[in-house]
C-alpha cells in the first residue's frame, strides 16, 4: 500500500510534466486559425481592437485572448510562457494590433482574431531596432496615435496624446497590471525609441 | 538495499498509472472549464485633447477619436457625433455636427470652432457626444458633459519665453539631500524588484509634508518611509502599490492612487476608504484627493471634506486648472502656461523651445509667479528643466539629470514645498529625494 501511495503521487506528477499541463491551459481555448488578408488598416480601428484587449490580462510570450474584460488567469509567476494564461505580452499585444506578419519580410496587413495564439518574431527591441520589413524608426517628437514607444524590455503603443505632454498609452505591462491604459512618459525617456508601422490607410 | 518484492511492484506500477490516469482527467477538467467568447455589452470610449489654451486669431478645430467594439471586417467605426459650444462660461450651448475626416492620426471627427465662438473675450466652453452607429452606443467627453464642460481660455499678450536650443550635459547638482536609503527590505532600506529583463520598479512616488518630513512610498516593501525631524521612522501599507502615486495629507494621512482607485490611509496606514476613479486613466494625484483623468484631461475631486465623491460626484466637478494654473503642451516644442484669477487668465507664459518638450511633471505657483518642471528631449538623451516664470518672464532656469533606475508614476518626479524644489531619484545604488533652492519671482 505504502508503495501505491508514493507511486501514485510519482504519477499525478508524471501527468503534468509538460508545460501545457502543468499550469491552468487558458490556451486550450485559443485556436491556430490563419490571418485575413486586408487591404486597409487604420489608426483608429486599431485603436478598437487594442482597446479591447484592456482587462484581458498579461502573458509572457503571449497573443490571445477573449473579450469578457476579465483576465481569467492573473498572478502567473513572471517570465515564463508555460503559464500559458490569458492575454498578449508587449510585442504580441503590438504585433497583432500592427496586424503583422509572422514571416518578417512581408508588410502586408494580416488580422488576427482575438483567440487566434499568435506572438509573433518580434521582441521590444526588435520593434525599437524597426526590425521587419512592416516596421520602422520614427522620431518621436512626431509619434501619434498608434505609432509606439519601445525599450529594450517594453513597448507600448499610443493611444492618444495628452495635455499635460505625456501620452496614453495602451500597453500589456506586467502580469500583476495586465493590459490596459495607462499615462506615460516614455516619449520623453531616452530609454525609449520610436517605432512606427508601415502601410496606415487612415 | 533490499530486494523489491512482487506486491510491491505491482502496488508501485498500479499507483502510476492511477495517479497519470487521475492527472489527466482533472487537468482535462480543468481544461474544459471556462472563458468562452463573450458577448458583452458594447465598447465605447473617445479621445480629445481640449486646447486649453488659444493665441488670438489661430484656428481653432476640436479633434476627436472615437473607440468601439472591434468590427470582424477590421473596419473603424461608424460613427458620427455632435459637438456643444458656447461663447463664454454661461448660457445654452449650441451644436455642431462632427465631420468624418480620411485620417485619424489625430482623431478622425472634427469641428472648426466659428469664428465668433473663438473670438469671443472669455474663451469658450464646449463638451460633445459621439456615438457608434452600429451599435447606438454613445460617449460624453468630458464625461460630465454640460455639467462640467472643457473650457478654453485666450491668453492675451502672453509672456514670451524662448528656451533656445536645449544644451544637454550642463546639469545642476542639488544643493541638499534630504532622504537616502539602499536597496533591501530592512527597516532603513527602500525595496527594488524586477529584473534587467522586465525593467526595475521602486519607490513610486513621494512627498513633502508642511514641516519638512519626507515621505517616500516604498511600494515593493508595502510602506511609507518617513525622514524627519531627525528621525526615520516607516508607516506599513497594504494593496496595490506598484507604479502608485502619493499624497501626504497635512492631517497625517496618506492618499494612493493606483489602477483605478484612490485609497485613503489614516496616518497608521490602515485604510479609511478606497473610491474607485470616475475615468478609465489617471495622470498625477494632487493634495485633497484631486486626480487629473482621462479621457477628460481634467482634474477631478475624488474626495470633499475628508469623505469619498462617487463617480458621477467626480464628473460633474470635472474642471481644468489645478492650483489656479492651467497647462496645455502645444505641438512638439511648445508650452502654454496661466495663472488665473477667477476664471480669466491673469498672466501667461508662451514657452517656445528649438528641442522637443515632453512632458510637464508639475507646474505650480510660486512667489508672484509659476514653477515649471518639463522635460527637453532628443531621440537618446533627456533632461529635465526647471523654469522659475515672473511678470517679466524668465526669472531662473537649470537643468537636471532626468535618468532613473526604476519606474515611477509618471508625474511624481518632483514635489514644490516649502520654497524649494524636491526631486526624486534613484541609482543602481539606491533611492534619494534631493533638494533644489529656487528664486523667488517678485
Amino acid at each position: 500500500m505504502r508503495a501505491f501511495v508514493a507511486m501514485l503521487a510519482a504519477g499525478f506528477a508524471l501527468s503534468g510534466v509538460t508545460g501545457a499541463q502543468a499550469y491552468h491551459r487558458f490556451w486550450a481555448n485559443c485556436n491556430t486559425d490563419p490571418p485575413t488578408f486586408m487591404t486597409t488598416m487604420t489608426r483608429d480601428a486599431a485603436q478598437d481592437y487594442a482597446n479591447a484587449a484592456r482587462y484581458e490580462g498579461y502573458q509572457w510570450g503571449g497573443g490571445c485572448w477573449n473579450y469578457d474584460e476579465v483576465d481569467s488567469y492573473p498572478d502567473d509567476p513572471p517570465q515564463q510562457p508555460g503559464t500559458h494564461g490569458e492575454g498578449g505580452d508587449c510585442s504580441g499585444l503590438t504585433f497583432k494590433t500592427w496586424r503583422e506578419s509572422t514571416d518578417t519580410w512581408r508588410d502586408g496587413r494580416y488580422y488576427w482574431r482575438a483567440l487566434r495564439n499568435v506572438h509573433g518574431p518580434y521582441d521590444a527591441a526588435a520593434f525599437r531596432d524597426g526590425n521587419g520589413a512592416p516596421n520602422h524608426v520614427v522620431a518621436k517628437a512626431t509619434a501619434g496615435v498608434m505609432d509606439a514607444f519601445a525599450s529594450g524590455t517594453h513597448i507600448g503603443m499610443v493611444f492618444m496624446r495628452s495635455l499635460y505632454g505625456g501620452d496614453q498609452i495602451v500597453e500589456a505591462k506586467c502580469e500583476a497590471c495586465g493590459t490596459n491604459i495607462f499615462y506615460r512618459t516614455y516619449r520623453g525617456d531616452s530609454a525609449y525609441g520610436g517605432v512606427g508601422r508601415w502601410g496606415w490607410t487612415g | 538495499m533490499r530486494r523489491p518484492c512482487f506486491r510491491s511492484l505491482a502496488g508501485g506500477a498500479a499507483g502510476i498509472a492511477a495517479g497519470v490516469i487521475g492527472g489527466v482527467l482533472l487537468t482535462s477538467v480543468s481544461t474544459a472549464g471556462p472563458t468562452p467568447v463573450a458577448d458583452g455589452p458594447a465598447l465605447i470610449d473617445a479621445t480629445h485633447v481640449p486646447p486649453v489654451l488659444t493665441v488670438r486669431g489661430e484656428p481653432i478645430r476640436l479633434r476627436y477619436g472615437l473607440v468601439c467594439t472591434p468590427r470582424a471586417e477590421g473596419l473603424p467605426c461608424d460613427g458620427s457625433g455632435t459637438v456643444y459650444l458656447r461663447a463664454g462660461q454661461s448660457g445654452p450651448f449650441h451644436p455642431f455636427a462632427l465631420q468624418r475626416g480620411d485620417a485619424s492620426k489625430d482623431g478622425r471627427y472634427y469641428v472648426d470652432v466659428p469664428r465668433d465662438i473663438a473670438a469671443s473675450p472669455e474663451g469658450f466652453s464646449y463638451y460633445a457626444v459621439l456615438r457608434d452607429d452600429a451599435t447606438g452606443a454613445a460617449v460624453s467627453v468630458p464625461s460630465g458633459g454640460a455639467d462640467a464642460p472643457q473650457v478654453s481660455l485666450p491668453m492675451y499678450e502672453p509672456i514670451a519665453v524662448a528656451l533656445g536650443r536645449h544644451l544637454f550635459g550642463a546639469v545642476r547638482a542639488p544643493d541638499e539631500r534630504v532622504a537616502a536609503g539602499a536597496w533591501g527590505s530592512e527597516p532603513d532600506e527602500i525595496g527594488l524588484a524586477g529584473s534587467r529583463e522586465l525593467g526595475f520598479t521602486g519607490p513610486s512616488s513621494f512627498d513633502v509634508e508642511p514641516d519638512g518630513t519626507v515621505d517616500m512610498l516604498d511600494s515593493v516593501n508595502g510602506r511609507v518611509m518617513r525622514w524627519g525631524r531627525g528621525r526615520r521612522e516607516h508607516v506599513p501599507i497594504s494593496g496595490a502599490l506598484e507604479l502608485a502615486d502619493f499624497a501626504a495629507e497635512p492631517d497625517g494621512s496618506f492618499d494612493v492612487l493606483a489602477d483605478d482607485t484612490l485609497r485613503h490611509l489614516r496616518a497608521d496606514g490602515t485604510e479609511k476608504w478606497a473610491q474607485k476613479l470616475a475615468e478609465r486613466t489617471w495622470a498625477k494625484l494632487a493634495h485633497g484627493g484631486s486626480v487629473l483623468q482621462q479621457p477628460s484631461e481634467q482634474w477631478m475631486p475624488v474626495s470633499d471634506g475628508g469623505a469619498p465623491l462617487t463617480r458621477p460626484q467626480q464628473r460633474r466637478a470635472g474642471h481644468a486648472a489645478q492650483l489656479g494654473v492651467l497647462v496645455e503642451r502645444v505641438g512638439e516644442a511648445e508650452l502654454r502656461v496661466a495663472v488665473l484669477r477667477g476664471k480669466a487668465p491673469l498672466r501667461s507664459w508662451r514657452i517656445t523651445s528649438d528641442t522637443p518638450l515632453g512632458e510637464v511633471q508639475t507646474a505650480e505657483p510660486h512667489g508672484n509667479g509659476i514653477v515649471v518642471v518639463t522635460r527637453a528631449y532628443t531621440d537618446d538623451r533627456d533632461e529635465f528643466v526647471v523654469l522659475v516664470l515672473g511678470a517679466d518672464g524668465l526669472v531662473q532656469r537649470f537643468s537636471v539629470e532626468s535618468g532613473s533606475w526604476t519606474e515611477t508614476a509618471p508625474l511624481a518626479r518632483f514635489r514644490l514645498a516649502r520654497g524649494g524644489l524636491y526631486r526624486l531619484r534613484t541609482t543602481e545604488a539606491g533611492a534619494f529625494v534631493d533638494r533644489f533652492y529656487l528664486e523667488v519671482p517678485q
